[in-house]
């Protein structure tokens, strides 16, 4: 009878172990959750972008349904002839300013219903805090356009917003000027693969010495969309146009050095 | 840039929040200890609530056909449960007590809206309890006549309470999810009105599928028993009963389970209609991967479950005659497996096109498309309903005069249904996302409207069939009842895995929307990290469940030696 019990077990723990192994094969996606923000008065319209692509990008759920697929405009990309979100903005509503705009696709998303489209989207009130939307918009804004929103949008209350998470979540901003370290913090290893690690969105920091020179490079992240990388096509207008202003003029020499570098 | 986020004061405010908000668990932390205590609990209950429903029937089978053999085997189902309902208020009690100490104020909303329907709650446990101490152990006293139906009635009731207790948590749980529209952040919950949040959008779909769920994790759990029993049996009588109960087990499983889908289906509807967001997650987001595992899990149910019935098909004489088509059904089943496990998902994040490569996957587009997927399942489920026809068939020879034509129909039913099914499958490639989605429906009434049919059919037309011999209980290899362990154990690890998603759409939340999670735990973890919480649980509760299973032998033995003890409750002063 051992013998039995000890084959029904070895059955057992095989099945349970091969679920446990393919579970672990698939990617592995964790759902993150939106970093808080503590906006103060004196934010510059760049830091507060990079935190709405963040947002918009990450934890606040946007390209879920802003994405590949139909089911929602696209936002970074041309929609229908009318350009990128933050260039069509001003002219969708008769009377309504870009930023109005925005702010009532997000929180009464009902309200003007892009034709073509259904009204799925949700009032990002329930999700989002205050400022995290105002951060959004901006983000929105510069796509393409100028970003307008002020600190007297969202206040300037030190007050957390309501759905304060630990903070620890977000890179902290910083002046290094260390290429490894800005990479990081500046979300190009998100897109960008190095040292034969990480996501294929855009071509690999391997060896881009040796396919671009130094003054490309730097064209090539102070405006992303001037030319297109081969076999990228496909992600054209991803990489995000806001890292002129992100980056000090020496931590922008810092990178492209580095990367130049990478033979 | 020191003016931009500041950070740190944030921390501090959240820390503030949190404070008081959460408890600290050693080891494995707050969330891994109620994950465990919430999920074996689970399917302890899924259990006791599953045995009864067939327990009563197989007591209704003995009692109008006059065989002692369903009595004696619905007894048995419940013998099993008298054990496990003690397990189930165990692992309910840890729960709450980790809910109450770990997650205070989680808990607190929840009571403050919900106290009345916990009361309740716990009374029906206290009856339920009562009422199946009463039926288990007046089963030999109320054994003929009125009385008997009595015992059956008790068995009914047990039903009853037990259906309500279920529907009474899955209240909770399902406001987790979908709490009413009005109800938001800022709403104070003693102002949500009780029946408001029970009566949620996802309230009954889930009712309805886990009462499904319930019978088929039951049927499941019950043929490992009697295949534990079969392999661990000494005289043939033994053998044969416990073959004969396998069977039965994993009937009811397999049966039930074909209808879960359609419940599943629903609820997912109603997740879409309740959020697009969130069905948009579940379905798109960062959980479409999951669905990629349970497509491996189902296709080894499938697998598992029809080689068990061909093997079967060896102790029924005259089911040689169908032996050459199990290779071409097998070959069906593989090849639908292997084109509904090919991932394809919209994608959803940065992270995900980067962790597949593309938009589509490159080699496998085409395969892995809803449409394809439809199809194999569909194609799955009429290959396993026609191993069952071929297996009631196998030994008898209809003696009706329409018997050729009636097999001819019957064929043709098959025939329509899968062209019906490959028809629109193909044809889904051509339309667009919204058209195809309706197909489904189609496939799915096709394959219906087939199994309902066939099976009516197939009921006059056995009528005083001719026996081509009796099926020969207990002359199974041993192998086969691997088969039925490996279905007990996919059958509870997919209920894991579903409860992970379940709860998993939710993500940084605790009520939707309403109320935030802000624990360290917050963030929804990957699958990985869920596979090894879900197979630690599968361990726990498989590890009792054979702890149990030998305490029944156990007590069967000792009711041999002096059959009283068992089947009368202890009363002191009863005769004298
Ligand atoms: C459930 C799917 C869904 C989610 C999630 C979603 N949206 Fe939308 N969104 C839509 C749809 C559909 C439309 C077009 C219909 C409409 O105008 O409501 C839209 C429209 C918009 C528009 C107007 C576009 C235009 O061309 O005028 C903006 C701006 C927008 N969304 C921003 C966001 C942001 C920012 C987020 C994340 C915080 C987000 N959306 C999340 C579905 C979604
Ligand atoms: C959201 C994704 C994303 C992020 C973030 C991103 N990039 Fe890119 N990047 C791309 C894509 C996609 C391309 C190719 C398409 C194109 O050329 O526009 C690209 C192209 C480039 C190129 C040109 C490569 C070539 O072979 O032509 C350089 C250089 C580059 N990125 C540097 C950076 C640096 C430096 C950062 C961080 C400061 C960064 N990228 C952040 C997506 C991203």
């Amino acid at each position: 009878m051992w013998r039995t019990n000890l084959k029904v077990l070895a059955v057992a723990l095989i099945v349970i172990g091969f679920y446990t192994m393919v579970a672990h094969v698939i990617p592995q996606l964790q759902s993150e959750v939106p970093e808080a923000l503590a906006l103060t008065g004196d934010v510059t319209p760049e830091a507060l972008a990079a935190a709405g692509e963040r947002i918009y990008s990450g934890a606040g759920g946007c390209v879920a349904c802003h994405g590949l697929g139909t089911r929602a405009p696209n936002l970074v990309t041309d929609q229908g002839g009318e350009g990128t979100i933050g260039a069509r903005c001003g002219s969708r509503r008769p009377g309504m300013d870009c930023k109005s705009y925005l702010y009532e696709s997000m929180t009464n998303p009902g309200a003007f219903v892009v034709p073509g489209f259904e009204n799925i989207m949700p009032d990002m009130r329930r999700q989002l805090a205050d400022d995290q939307i105002w951060a959004t918009i901006a983000y929105l804004q510069s796509l393409g356009g100028e970003v307008t929103v002020t600190a007297s949008d969202y206040g300037t209350s030190t007050e957390a917003p309501t759905g304060a998470a630990p903070a620890a979540a977000g890179p902290a901003l910083t002046a290094t000027t260390e290429p490894l370290a800005l990479l990081r913090e500046k979300g190009c290893v998100g897109c960008h693969a190095i040292d034969g690690a990480g996501p294929p969105i855009g071509p690999s920091f391997d060896g881009m010495g040796r396919r671009l020179p130094a003054d490309q490079i730097r064209r090539a992240i102070l405006l992303p969309n001037a030319d297109t990388a081969k076999g990228y096509e496909q992600f054209a207008g991803t990489m995000p146009q806001t890292f002129g202003q992100m980056l000090s003029a020496a931590q922008l020499e810092a990178i492209v050095q580095f990367l130049a570098g990478r033979r | 840039m020191t003016d931009v986020v500041g950070l740190l004061q944030a921390a501090a405010q959240a820390a503030a929040d949190t404070a008081g908000g959460y408890g600290h668990f050693p080891g494995i932390g707050a969330r891994g200890a109620v994950w465990i205590a919430a999920e074996v609990h689970l399917m302890f209950a899924a259990f006791v609530l599953g045995v009864p429903m067939f327990a009563v029937i197989c007591e209704l089978i003995g009692i109008v056909g006059k065989d002692e053999k369903y009595d004696k085997l619905s007894k048995e189902f419940t013998r099993l449960l008298v054990f496990a309902y003690s397990a189930t208020a165990l692992w309910g009690g840890l729960l709450l007590f980790f809910l109450t100490t770990l997650y205070p104020r989680f808990w607190t909303h929840m009571a403050t809206i919900f106290s009345r329907s916990m009361w309740v709650y716990a009374g029906l446990f206290f009856i339920e309890s009562f009422t199946l101490y009463l039926y288990y152990y007046g089963w030999d006293r109320w054994k003929v006549g009125r009385a008997k139906w009595g015992h059956w009635g008790l068995g009914l009731l047990l039903n009853v309470w037990g259906t309500i207790v279920m529907f009474i948590a899955n209240s909770w749980l399902t406001y987790m999810m979908s709490p009413p529209s009005g109800v938001t952040a800022e709403t104070l919950p003693a102002e949500v009105g009780l029946w408001n949040a029970i009566a949620n959008a996802t309230w009954m779909p889930i009712n309805i599928h886990r009462l499904i769920g319930n019978a088929v994790f039951g049927g499941a759990i019950c043929g490992a028993y009697a295949a534990f029993r079969f392999l661990a049996a000494k005289t043939p009588e033994e053998r044969a009963h416990y073959d004969w109960m396998g069977y039965v087990g994993n009937f009811i499983a397999i049966s039930t389970f074909i209808v879960l889908p359609f419940a599943g289906y629903w609820l997912g509807r109603e997740i879409y209609e309740y959020n697009q967001q969130m069905g948009i997650t579940m379905m798109g987001g960062f959980m479409s991967w999951l669905w990629i595992v349970q497509a491996v899990l189902i296709g080894v149910l499938f697998l598992a479950a029809n080689y068990y019935l061909w093997t079967g098909m060896g102790r029924i004489p005259g089911a040689e005659r169908f032996a050459p088509y199990t290779k071409w059904m097998l070959l069906v089943l593989v090849i639908c497996w292997i084109v509904w496990a090919t991932p394809h998902t919209i994608i959803a994040t940065r992270e995900e096109l980067a962790a597949m490569g593309g938009s589509h996957h490159p080699f496998l587009n085409v395969l892995g498309v809803m449409s394809a997927k439809n199809t194999a399942v569909n194609l799955m489920i009429l290959t396993t309903f026609l191993s069952f026809l071929i297996y009631r068939r196998a030994n008898r020879r209809p003696t009706v005069a329409w018997a050729r034509t009636a097999t001819i129909i019957q064929t043709a039913m098959f025939a329509i249904a899968a062209g019906v099914v490959l028809f629109y499958g193909v044809y889904g490639y051509f339309v667009e996302a919204i058209v195809r989605i309706g197909f489904s429906v189609y496939q799915v009434l096709a394959v219906l409207a087939c199994i309902i049919g066939v099976s009516i059919i197939d009921v006059f037309l056995v009528r005083g069939a001719e026996s081509r011999g009796e099926i020969r209980w207990g002359m199974m290899p041993a192998r086969s009842q691997y088969a039925l362990f490996i279905l007990a154990v996919t059958f509870t690890w997919l209920m894991g895995l579903m409860g992970f998603a379940r709860s998993g759409i939710r993500q940084h939340w605790h009520v939707y929307e309403v109320m935030r999670d802000t624990s360290a735990d917050a963030a929804t973890p990957a699958l990985g990290e869920a596979a090894n919480m879900i197979s630690l649980c599968v361990l726990i509760f498989l590890g009792l469940v054979a702890f149990i299973f030998w305490l029944g032998g156990l007590a069967e033995r000792a009711g041999h030696k002096a059959p009283v003890a068992l089947a009368v409750p202890p009363q002191p002063a009863a005769g004298d």
